[in-house]
C-alpha cells in the first residue's frame, strides 16, 4: 500500500512534466594495479612432440595434398583455406573484444588497474557482444534439459554443465570484473576472466559446428570463435594461445574447422544437413584437437605454480581451479584416475600441489591432438 | 544555414498572413485577379450545386480537414466510443487501407498503402506530430495520442505533401481533439460547468483506468475544456503460441507459464490536457491548448527478452512522453483571399528514456532522447471566385515551418558497482537540428455542375545539421534540400448517385536526423546512418468511385511509384562505422540507402455501407496491397547464389478487411458483430527474414470475431461492452511482436452531468 502511494505520488510529479534525471557518470576508479610476488622468469615453455601420433582413418587432412590422402570427398576446404559461407561473421567482433580485454587485463605484462577492469567490462558488455553470448552458451557435450532452454534461469541453475555459460562462466566473469574494479586481487580476477573466456572459446566452436546442421552461418561462427576469423598462420583468440604453445595441435584444430566446413559443403551448404555421421566425424576431429589445446594451457599453469610466487602463483591456481573442473568431463571419459588426481590437486593450496603428478596426468590423458 | 532559411520563411509567412485583410475588408467586394468578382456569401449559397459540394464548397470552419475528393475515411467520436478502442492506432483497425502493426503493447503504427513510420504523416489539430527522429519502419508515436481526447480521426490514403509537407508519402492521419464548446452570443449564463467521467476495463490485459474531464464556459467569450486520465495495463493474454507459415513457432513474444500471457507487455499511462478558447470577436478565436502524454515502463515486446536472450533481459521504454502546447488563432471573413484562416504556434517535446536490463550481467544500457519541435503554421482558404458563369474557383494557401532541436545521450550502468559511464554518443548526435517547412497553394475549381478540378503545389526547404563525434566515428552533417510536390485531381459526378474520381499526387520525404545520424538496434538488425541520403518521392495515381444513397460503395485503385525510396540495405562488417563494436557484433547490419530504380506499391481498397431493414446495416472493408522494389542487397559475387533484382517491400500488409453487421435499436441501444480478417503474408523482404517480429516463413492469416453492445443516452451516458475474439484465435497483425488479444471483454463507460 505504501509503495502504491509512492507510485501515485511519482505519477503526480510526472504529470507536472518531470522526467527522471539523467544518471550521473561515475568517476573512473583510481589507482594502479598492485601485486605481490613475481611471475615465472623465464616463462615456462613447452615443446610439442606428436611424433607418435597419427590421424584417425576418418580424419579430414587438407594439409596432405589437399585432402588427397583421406577418405573425404572433394570439397571447398581442399585448398587448405577456410571459405566463409556468409560474407560477414559477427563472431569475429566478439573475439576481437576478447583481445581487447586480454590487452587490458593480462596480456601486456602489467598488473591491471581498477579502471582497466571497467574498460574491459565495457568491451565485454557491448550490445550483442561477448556477454550476450556467454549468457546463452550451452555445452553440447552434455545432454540437454528435457524441457526449456538455458535462457530460463531455473533451467540454467538445474543444468549447470549443459548451461555452462549462464550457470558457470557468466557469474564468475561478472564477479571478477566487479571485484577487480574495486581493486581486489587484480591478477586473480584477471586470471579467472581469462580462463572462463578461454573455456567459452573452446565450447563455442563445438556448439556452432553442431547447430550449423540447420544454420549454415554457424559454421562460420565455429571458425571465428576458434581463430578470430583469421587464417591458419595468423590466429587470434584461442587459436593464438594454442598455436604458440603447440603448433601441431593448432594445425589439427584448424584441420577440424576445415573438416566441419567440408562436411557442410558436401551436405546441403545452404540448408539443413542430413549426413550427421559425417558431421559428427568432423566435430570429433575438431574437438579432439581443441580439448588438447585447452589441456595444454592448463598444463602450463600447473608448471607456473613452481616458478611463480605470490599473487602470480595464486593467479595460476585460479585458472587451474576453473579449467580443470571444466575439463573433467573429457578427462574422466579418458582416464578416471587422472581425472580424480587432477581434481584433487587443484583443490590444494598452491605450494602443496604435486606438479609433476599433475603434468604427467595431463600428458598421459591428452597425448595427441 | 538552417537559421537563414528559418528567417526567410518566417518573414514570408508573416507577410502572407498580414496580407489577409480584416473584418472590414471582408464586408467589401474584393478584386479578383482572374478578372471576375469575388462573390458574397449569399451568392455563394445560391450558386451551390444541388449535390454536396466537394472541394470548393463554402469554407466555414478553419479547422484543418482532408479533401473530399481524395481517398479518405473518418473515425468519429461516436465510432471511437462504439469500438472501445485501446488506443488511437487501435481505432483505425476497421478503416480500409489502414493496417495497424504493434511492436509493443504500448505502441501501434498505422500502415497506409503499405507505408508507415517516417513515410506517413501524423498531425494533431493540424500540427505535425512527425519530427526528425521518426525512423524507417513502425514507431510508437501515434500511440502517444490519448484516444479519449480525440473528437475524430481522419485518414487520407495516398500522398499529401502539397498540403502537409514532408513525410506524407503513404498517407496522412489527421487527429482532431475534442475542443471547448463553440462560443455563441446570447447564451446568457455567466458560468457553466459540465464534468464527465470516462472509465474502461478489459480482461485480456487487466486494464483499468479512466479519465475525468470537464467543460466550463465563462460568459459568451471564454470556454475551457480539460481533463486528466490514467490507466494501468497488465500483461496481454493472447490466444496462444503462433507458428509461422513454415510451421516453426514465432521467436517473439515469449510467454508466461500459461502459454498465453505475453511477456514484455503492459504499461502505465497518464494523460492531461487543458484548452482555453477565447472569442476575440465575431470572426476571431484564439485557443491555447496543452496536451500531456506520459507512458511509463512500456517494454518493447520483441526485446523482452530478445530471441535467445535470457528471460530476465528486457528493453523498456521507461518514459515515453509527449508534451504539446500551442496557440491556435482561427478566423473567418478576413477578406477575399482568406475567408477562413488558421495559424498555430506550437512547441512539442518528445521525450523517451530507454533501459535495456541485463540482470544476469548486472548491467543496463540506458538511452535518452529529447526532441523539441517549434512550429509555425498558417493556412487560409479564399472565397469563391466566379471567372465565368459555370466556373467557381477557390484557393487554399499557406505555409509551415518546424524546427527540431535534439538532445541525445546514452550510458552503460554496472548495477553491482553502481558505476555509470556515459557513452560518447546516444542514438542520435546530441545538439542536432532539423528544419522543415514550405509554402503551398491549391486551387479548387467547379467546372459546371458535375466536374471538379483540384490542383496545387508546394515548394519547401528541409535542412539538417549535426555535430561530429570523433569517438564514434560519426561525421558532422550539414545538408539541405529544396523538395517540391504537386497534386492534381478530378472528380466527375457521372450520376446523381455516382461520383468518379482520379488524382495524381507527387509527395516527398526529406531525409531526417534518424536517417542521417542514428545508430540503433532495429527489428531486422543493427542500423547505422547514411549522411548522403537524398529525399524520396512518391508519385501516386489513384482512381476511385463512390456511390451515394442506401448502398454506399467506395472503391479505389492506386499505384505509387517511389523514386529514391529509402530502405535498408544489408551491409558487411567492413562497412560498419569505426568504433562501433555493436555494429560488427550484430547478426545483421543495415544502412539506409536511396534505392536505384523505382519501387512500386499497388493496391485496391473498398468500403461498403449498406442500409438494411430492421434497423440493420452492413459495413465491410477490404484492402489488398502489393509492393516491390529494387533489391538493396548487392548482387553476390558467386553467380550460383540466388539473387533477385527486385524483391518485395518490407512489411507490406497482407490482404485484409472487416465485415460488420450493425443493429441500431430503440432507446439508444446498439449491437454489432464484427469480423476482422487477414490473409497470410509470405512475401517478405530481405530485412523481414531477419526480423523476429515476422514468424518463420511469414505471418499466417486470421479471422477474429468481436461482438459489440452499446447504449447511448446523448452524451450523458455512453456504455459499450465488447466481447473480443470470441473463438480465442491465436493471431497477429503482420510485422507485430504482439499477438492479438485472446478471448476477453472490454467495458467502456462515459457518464456526464
Amino acid at each position: 500500500m505504501h509503495n502504491r502511494a509512492l507510485r501515485w505520488l511519482a505519477w503526480t510529479l510526472v504529470v507536472a512534466g518531470c522526467a527522471a534525471d539523467d544518471p550521473k557518470p561515475s568517476d573512473p576508479p583510481g589507482g594502479d594495479g598492485e601485486a605481490r610476488g613475481a611471475p615465472c622468469a623465464p616463462p615456462v615453455t613447452y615443446s610439442e612432440d606428436v611424433s607418435t601420433c597419427a590421424p584417425l582413418a576418418t580424419d579430414y587432412l587438407p594439409r596432405d595434398g589437399g585432402s588427397a590422402t583421406d577418405t573425404w570427398a572433394p570439397c571447398i576446404s581442399d585448398d587448405n583455406t577456410y571459405h566463409p559461407i556468409e560474407p560477414s561473421v559477427s563472431t569475429i567482433a566478439r573475439v576481437a573484444a576478447f583481445e581487447v580485454i586480454a590487452d587490458l587485463l593480462w596480456q601486456n605484462g602489467k598488473v591491471p588497474a581498477p579502471a582497466d577492469f571497467i574498460d574491459a567490462r565495457v568491451a565485454y558488455e557491448e550490445e550483442q557482444g561477448l556477454s550476450s553470448r556467454l549468457a546463452r552458451r550451452y555445452d553440447p557435450h552434455f545432454p540437454p534439459p528435457p524441457t526449456g532452454g538455458c535462457e530460463e534461469p531455473a533451467v540454467a541453475a538445474a543444468y549447470p554443465d549443459y548451461c555452462v555459460g549462464p550457470a558457470r562462466l557468466q557469474p564468475l566473469i561478472v564477479a571478477a570484473f566487479a571485484d577487480g574494479a574495486l581493486g581486489n586481487d587484480p591478477l586473480g580476477n584477471a586470471a579467472r576472466i581469462e580462463a572462463a573466456l578461454l573455456w567459452f572459446l573452446y565450447v563455442s566452436p563445438i556448439k556452432e559446428a553442431t547447430t550449423c546442421t540447420t544454420t549454415p552461418k554457424d559454421c562460420d561462427s565455429a571458425w571465428a570463435y576458434y581463430t578470430g576469423g583469421t587464417s591458419r598462420t595468423l590466429p587470434i583468440g584461442l587459436a593464438r594461445y594454442v598455436d604458440r604453445l603447440a603448433p601441431e595441435t593448432h594445425d589439427r584444430a584448424f584441420d577440424g574447422i576445415l573438416a566441419v566446413r567440408c562436411w557442410k559443403n558436401l551436405d546441403n551448404e545452404a540448408g539443413t544437413s542430413t549426413d550427421l555421421t559425417l558431421r559428427d566425424q568432423a566435430i570429433a576431429q575438431l574437438d579432439r584437437a581443441l580439448v588438447r589445446g585447452v589441456a595444454l594451457l592448463a598444463r602450463q599453469r600447473v608448471l607456473e605454480l613452481e616458478c611463480a610466487t605470490g599473487d602470480y602463483q595464486t593467479a595460476a591456481l585460479a585458472k587451474l581451479a576453473l579449467l580443470v573442473p571444466l575439463l573433467d568431463r573429457e578427462t574422466r571419459a579418458r582416464d578416471v584416475t587422472a581425472a580424480d588426481l587432477l581434481l584433487a590437486q587443484v583443490a590444494l593450496p598452491a605450494d602443496q600441489i604435486d606438479v609433476a603428478a599433475a603434468v604427467a596426468a595431463i600428458d598421459a590423458t591428452y597425448p595427441c591432438p | 544555414m538552417a537559421e537563414t532559411t528559418l528567417a526567410h520563411l518566417l518573414t514570408l509567412l508573416a507577410a502572407v498572413a498580414l496580407a489577409g485583410g480584416d473584418d472590414a475588408a471582408a464586408a467589401q467586394p474584393s478584386a479578383d485577379p482572374a478578372g471576375g468578382a469575388a462573390e458574397d456569401d449569399a451568392a455563394d449559397e445560391e450558386a451551390a450545386p444541388v449535390y454536396e459540394a466537394v472541394v470548393v464548397g463554402e469554407p466555414a470552419d478553419p479547422t484543418p480537414a482532408l479533401e473530399d475528393n481524395r481517398a479518405t475515411s473518418t473515425v468519429s467520436r461516436e465510432e471511437l466510443d462504439r469500438r472501445a478502442a485501446r488506443s488511437a492506432p487501435d481505432a483505425l483497425r476497421d478503416e480500409a487501407g489502414v493496417f495497424v502493426q504493434q511492436t509493443a503493447h504500448g505502441q501501434g503504427s498505422a500502415f497506409i498503402r503499405g507505408l508507415t513510420g517516417q513515410q506517413t504523416l501524423i498531425l494533431f489539430d493540424g500540427i505535425r506530430l512527425n519530427n526528425s527522429t521518426f525512423r524507417q519502419g513502425p514507431n510508437q508515436y501515434f500511440f502517444t495520442l490519448d484516444s479519449q481526447t480525440l473528437e475524430r480521426i481522419e485518414v487520407q490514403r495516398g500522398g499529401g505533401s502539397t498540403r502537409w509537407g514532408s513525410d506524407a508519402l503513404g498517407g496522412v492521419i489527421l487527429a482532431h481533439p475534442v475542443t471547448p464548446a463553440p462560443l455563441t452570443d446570447g447564451d446568457g449564463r455567466a458560468f457553466s460547468f459540465a464534468p464527465r467521467l470516462l472509465s474502461r476495463l478489459t480482461t485480456a490485459d487487466r486494464e483499468y483506468g479512466g479519465r475525468l474531464e470537464g467543460q466550463a464556459t465563462l460568459g459568451d467569450d471564454l470556454a475551457f475544456f480539460g481533463g486528466a486520465g490514467l490507466r494501468r495495463v497488465g500483461r496481454l493474454e493472447s490466444g496462444g503460441l503462433l507458428r509461422g507459415l513454415d510451421g516453426e513457432p514465432a521467436l517473439v513474444p515469449r510467454f508466461a507459464t500459461d502459454g498465453r500471457t505475453q511477456r514484455g507487455t503492459g504499461f502505465d499511462e497518464l494523460t492531461a490536457d487543458a484548452q482555453l478558447a477565447w472569442r476575440l470577436s465575431a470572426h476571431h478565436r484564439l485557443r491555447a491548448a496543452s496536451f500531456l502524454y506520459r507512458q511509463l515502463d512500456a517494454p518493447r515486446t520483441d526485446q523482452c527478452p530478445a530471441p535467445f536472450a535470457p528471460r530476465d533481459e528486457c528493453l523498456t521504454y521507461e518514459e515515453q512522453f509527449r508534451t504539446l502546447a500551442y496557440l491556435a488563432w482561427e478566423a473567418t471573413h478576413l477578406g477575399a483571399w482568406a475567408k477562413t484562416a488558421r495559424a498555430t504556434l506550437s512547441w512539442q517535446r518528445q521525450h523517451e528514456r530507454r533501459r535495456l536490463r541485463r540482470p544476469s550481467a548486472f548491467t543496463a544500457h540506458l538511452g535518452r532522447d529529447d526532441v523539441d519541435t517549434f512550429g509555425l503554421a498558417f493556412a487560409a482558404e479564399s472565397r469563391a471566385f466566379r471567372p465565368a458563369d459555370a466556373v467557381r474557383l477557390r484557393l487554399s494557401w499557406g505555409g509551415d515551418l518546424y524546427l527540431d532541436r535534439l538532445a541525445s545521450a546514452a550510458w552503460i550502468l554496472f548495477t553491482d558497482l553502481d558505476f555509470v559511464e556515459r557513452r560518447s554518443r546516444g542514438q542520435y548526435l546530441d545538439g542536432s537540428r532539423y528544419t522543415t517547412g514550405g509554402l503551398f497553394l491549391e486551387l479548387g475549381a467547379e467546372l459546371g455542375p458535375r466536374l471538379t478540378l483540384r490542383a496545387g503545389g508546394r515548394g519547401g526547404r528541409a535542412s539538417a545539421a549535426a555535430p561530429s563525434d570523433p569517438a564514434s566515428g560519426s561525421r558532422a552533417i550539414d545538408a539541405g534540400w529544396w523538395p517540391w510536390s504537386g497534386t492534381l485531381g478530378l472528380s466527375w459526378r457521372a450520376l446523381d448517385a455516382l461520383e468518379l474520381l482520379t488524382n495524381v499526387d507527387r509527395s516527398f520525404r526529406a531525409p531526417n536526423l534518424d536517417d542521417l545520424t542514428s545508430r540503433q538496434q532495429t527489428g531486422p538488425g543493427f542500423q547505422f546512418e547514411n549522411p548522403l541520403l537524398e529525399p524520396e518521392q512518391a508519385l501516386t495515381l489513384e482512381v476511385g468511385a463512390r456511390t451515394h444513397g442506401i448502398v454506399r460503395l467506395e472503391l479505389w485503385a492506386f499505384v505509387t511509384r517511389l523514386d529514391g525510396a529509402v530502405g535498408k540495405s544489408p551491409r558487411e562488417i567492413t562497412d560498419c562505422p569505426p568504433d562501433t563494436p555493436q555494429c560488427a557484433t550484430a547478426w545483421t547490419r543495415f544502412q539506409l540507402v536511396n534505392a536505384e530504380g523505382a519501387a512500386l506499391v499497388r493496391g485496391l481498397e473498398g468500403m461498403l455501407s449498406l442500409t438494411l431493414p430492421l434497423e440493420l446495416a452492413l459495413r465491410a472493408t477490404g484492402t489488398t496491397t502489393w509492393g516491390e522494389g529494387p533489391n538493396l542487397a548487392e548482387r553476390p559475387s558467386d553467380p550460383t547464389v540466388p539473387y533477385r533484382r527486385r524483391v518485395p517491400l518490407s512489411r507490406v500488409p497482407p490482404t485484409h478487411g472487416t465485415v460488420e453487421l450493425l443493429w441500431g435499436g430503440p432507446a439508444g441501444l446498439s449491437a454489432a458483430a464484427a469480423l476482422r480478417w487477414g490473409l497470410a503474408q509470405d512475401r517478405l523482404a530481405v530485412s523481414d527474414r531477419s526480423d523476429a517480429r515476422i514468424p518463420p516463413g511469414g505471418t499466417p492469416g486470421f479471422a477474429v470475431l468481436d461482438l459489440r453492445l452499446g447504449y447511448r443516452l446523448d452524451s450523458a451516458l455512453v456504455a459499450t461492452v465488447v466481447l473480443e475474439n470470441l473463438f480465442d484465435a491465436a493471431y497477429r497483425y503482420h510485422g507485430s511482436s504482439v499477438n492479438g488479444p485472446g478471448r476477453g471483454a472490454t467495458a467502456w463507460l462515459a457518464l456526464g452531468w
